[in-house]
């Protein structure tokens, strides 16, 4: 279909192209779900030997064993396994109890996710605040020496891993300055900013450097159009020009870079949960696996392959409703 | 454009760059005045003592847990008969007296007068035959082994257990957290009620509980020892990493931390603000052989081995003088060990040689030793020990797996030699005994497959005989053969170590891993 017969379809009362393209965009996230749910439910499948045994470890029974093939629906056939995890994740949203805390493991991570869930949109809107200021900063002193000292510095915070980082900050500012806690939140909205400012801090500082290139280049370009030689040619202020028009020009696309990179957030987030010992989706992940809680693992795999793909699909559909020319070519 | 940027250079940049950082510092400076960091601790008894932990406590009932992050909340609610103090000897604990009758089938017990449980009722002989008879009828992880013909209380205060036959480590085993009494028919309430918020004779009561977190506890002020115990609230925060629970140590944070590395032991001991603890502890770490393996299987092979290893300077070299050197199986903490008498096969390279050419293959081998991945202490024991077999021509490939793919592998005999270790449950001989040289029973020599009919009927033997010189000979002779045949190498026992803040006061260190937290008070500054 060409884009002449699609306006003309568009004319005669057919689906729009910016409905057709919603519908492409969500037939996606659609498959990437159901392709999530698959790949959840053979994670089972990948421990090495007997899951059940593995769960139980060294002085498991036979009939321990056997009960625990029973509990995890290990006697099923793999086709009848799949329909009945299918059936319970698609009316419970739930991929059973966890074997360990005896409890659902959706409500042990909606329990969790608050916590997960503000870590990282404070460490979103620091690296967002961060990479903004940097990134303006190094576009207004293009090839300056600035421009150079912040197009390095953060290449070098980038090749340092995540927990490395947080735990420089907790030896400076913890153990050393005694500023913030070591690890935990404590109760009360100012005990819980307080236990989560060096994380945020920490997983802001992992996004920042990626961020700060691509905003560069973009803020470069919006300095380099029309409408800021114009805006400067009708004698605005140039800081008017920049917070107004520079500034908000530059805002969207970081934020739709910063949802394209949810999931490095989030996985750098599940870390700096354990070096900082907050409580949170990570920790309990890092003591699923270590338990071998199989239903536990699959419902976070399962909630956080989940929350990348809808973020996703909101950025494209932001971005795309934004900004037409980023809609993907069905 | 040049003319673009320059502009953009001035003043304005200077406003935006001074806004930035006061926003920077006001944040910090508003988050840091949030909340106040602790700058030292409690002035006087009472209070709470914040204990790291790497595990959280997943069940409270005593019947069904092995593993040490339930059995050590379990031990501060329940509490059992009899009970072994931080030597590893049997004291009355819950019972007054007790008495075993000249045949070993009779166990009479007194309870002390007055005891009462948490919530104040009193407690009756009838609650302890209510508590055994459960462990008797749902067997567990910690089953009592002996066997039990009748348990029946024959007053309030009088307990009864008559054996079928006699069965000398069955005290001991009373001693086993498992072993705590509860209420008859828990109280009134459901099972599974009961054990959301138990209710025993221990020093604590469980306050708050979040099983994927920290566990609370209260101070039970009936407890029977009068004045303890000396803490309000007892807190085990749930802390998975190491390094984290290091520097809450150092900060006051927490006040004490469950999992102390060897090579942070002298870190932590030098810093001043925290002191290190240490006890005997029961576990030996050896290096096991499978019997069933074509080179293994040859008793000179694996004495050859043990008389390649260096034990002194391995146990030196991986655990920073935070353990003894192993020569029998037993640790020192456990009755009836042997270290210091065994004949045992001490490092001589001239002897190992020998010994190797008596062998089937007397020019050396090629073999693989098998450990777990995620322990930097075995690694280098694994080399060390690679190093000691390529001396007298065996060469050692080092196969490291994943935890869960190494259990699979030995539980399937499919390794040649492994480094692990042993634990006994209580202070007794038969613990580990049973669970090392018995190829019928459930761990087939722990996964050697090691069978020689004189040990066992030893071992057997060593069960019947009630304690005294019979028994030690018993179990002497038992870790000679052992020392001779080498199905394991013991390489050393290593010291159980706590950290705690210096502050902290009338802990004490128990050689199973437990702490008793009723004397313990917070010094102030």
């Amino acid at each position: 279909m060409t884009k002449e017969s699609k306006r003309r379809a568009a004319r005669k009362g057919g689906p729009s192209p910016i409905f057709i393209w919603l519908r492409r965009s969500l037939a996606r996230t659609i498959a990437v779900v159901a392709a999530v749910v698959v790949a959840v439910f053979f994670l089972i499948r990948l421990v090495p030997g007997d899951a059940a045994k593995m769960i139980l470890g060294e002085y498991a029974t036979d009939s321990d064993i056997q009960a625990m093939r029973t509990r995890l629906g290990l006697d099923f056939p793999p086709r009848d396994q799949f329909l009945r995890f299918l059936l319970q994740v698609l009316t419970s949203g739930d991929t059973g109890k966890s074997l360990v805390y005896g409890v659902s493991a959706r409500e042990l991570i909606f329990r969790r996710a608050p916590l997960t869930l503000l870590l990282v949109g404070l460490a979103a809107v620091l690296a967002i605040v961060a990479a903004l200021f940097l990134a303006l900063l190094a576009a207004t002193h293009k090839d300056g020496p600035l421009d150079h000292m912040i197009r390095v510095l953060p290449a070098i915070s980038l090749s340092m891993p995540v927990f490395w980082i947080g735990l420089l900050l907790i030896l400076v500012f913890s153990v050393k300055l005694r500023i913030f806690p070591v690890g935990g939140v404590k109760e009360g909205l100012g005990g819980l900013l307080h236990g989560l400012a060096l994380p945020a801090i920490t997983v802001a500082l992992s996004q920042v450097p990626s961020l700060v290139r691509s905003l560069r280049v973009q803020i470069l370009e919006v300095l380099d159009s029309d409408f800021v030689v114009t805006l400067r040619a009708a004698g605005l202020p140039s800081r008017r020009i920049l917070f107004r028009h520079v500034l908000r020009s530059s805002a969207i696309p970081a934020v739709m870079l910063l949802g394209v990179n949810l999931a490095y957030l989030m996985g750098g987030t599940m870390v700096i949960e354990q070096v900082f010992g907050l409580k949170g989706i990570g920790t309990l992940l890092f003591a699923a696996i270590s338990n071998r809680d199989l239903p536990l693992i699959q419902g976070i795999a399962l909630y956080c392959a989940l929350a990348v793909v809808l973020v996703g699909l909101l950025t494209d559909v932001g971005a795309g409703l934004l900004d037409p020319r980023t809609r993907a070519k069905p | 454009m040049t003319y673009m940027k320059e502009n953009y250079r001035r003043p304005e940049w200077a406003f935006l760059s001074a806004s930035m950082v006061l926003i920077g510092v006001g944040l910090l400076l508003v988050v840091a005045a949030c909340t106040k960091q602790p700058v030292g601790e409690s002035t006087s008894t009472g209070g709470s003592f914040v204990y790291g932990r790497p595990a959280s406590v997943t069940s409270l009932d005593l019947h069904k847990q092995i593993t040490s992050n339930n059995a050590f909340a379990i031990d501060k609610i329940f509490e059992p008969l009899i009970a072994f103090d931080s030597k590893g000897v049997l004291v009355d604990w819950l019972s007054e007296s007790h008495a075993v009758s000249p045949n070993g089938l009779t166990y009479t017990f007194v309870l002390r007068k007055g005891l009462k449980f948490s919530n104040g009722t009193p407690v009756k002989a009838q609650d302890a035959v209510f508590s055994l008879e459960r462990h008797l009828k749902l067997g567990g992880p910690l089953a009592i082994k002996a066997k039990v013909a009748s348990v029946t209380a024959q007053d309030e205060r009088t307990l009864v257990i008559v054996l079928d036959t006699p069965y000398t480590p069955f005290i001991t085993e009373l001693s086993n957290f498992s072993n705590g009494i509860l209420p008859k028919d828990f109280g009134g309430v459901s099972e599974e009620e009961f054990f959301k918020k138990p209710v025993g004779t221990g020093p604590f009561t469980v306050k708050a509980w979040d099983p994927a977190g920290d566990l609370t506890f209260a101070k039970n002020v009936k407890y029977w020892q009068a004045g303890k115990p000396h803490l309000d609230t007892l807190v085990y925060k749930l802390i998975q990493d190491d390094s984290q629970a290091i520097n809450q140590l150092k900060t006051g944070e927490v006040q004490g931390i469950e999992s102390v590395a060897l090579e942070n032991a002298a870190e932590l001991a030098k810093g001043g603000t925290a002191k290190v603890l240490t006890n005997g502890s029961w576990i030996t770490e050896q290096l096991f052989f499978n019997t069933l393996d074509k080179y293994f299987s040859d008793v000179h092979v694996r004495r050859a081995l043990a008389l390649s290893i260096d034990r002194a300077g391995l146990t030196k070299a991986v655990t920073f003088g935070y353990a003894e050197v192993a020569r029998a199986l037993l640790p020192p903490a456990i009755p009836y060990h042997a270290n210091a008498t065994v004949k045992a096969l001490d490092f001589d390279l001239d002897k190992a040689k020998a010994e190797l050419a008596q062998s089937k293959f007397p020019k050396g081998f090629s073999s693989k030793l098998l450990i777990a991945s995620g322990s930097g202490t075995r690694a280098q024991e694994a080399q060390i020990i690679q190093a000691a077999a390529k001396t007298i021509g065996i060469d050692l490939a080092i196969e490291v797996v994943e935890l869960a793919a190494f259990r699979q592998r030995f539980f399937a005999y499919d390794f040649s030699a492994m480094i692990n270790s042993g634990q006994a449950d209580s202070p007794e001989a038969n613990s580990i005994l049973a669970f090392q040289t018995d190829p019928q029973g459930f761990s087939k020599s722990y996964w050697t497959h090691y069978t020689n009919d004189k040990v066992t009927s030893l071992l057997y033997a060593g069960q019947g005989t009630p304690d005294g010189e019979k028994r030690a000979s018993i179990y002497a002779e038992l870790q000679q053969i052992l020392a001779d045949e080498v199905p394991y190498v013991p390489l050393y026992y290593p010291s159980i170590l706590k950290a705690v803040r210096s502050s902290v006061e009338g802990l004490v260190v128990l050689p199973n891993n437990s702490l008793l937290f009723q004397d313990v008070v917070i010094k102030g500054k």
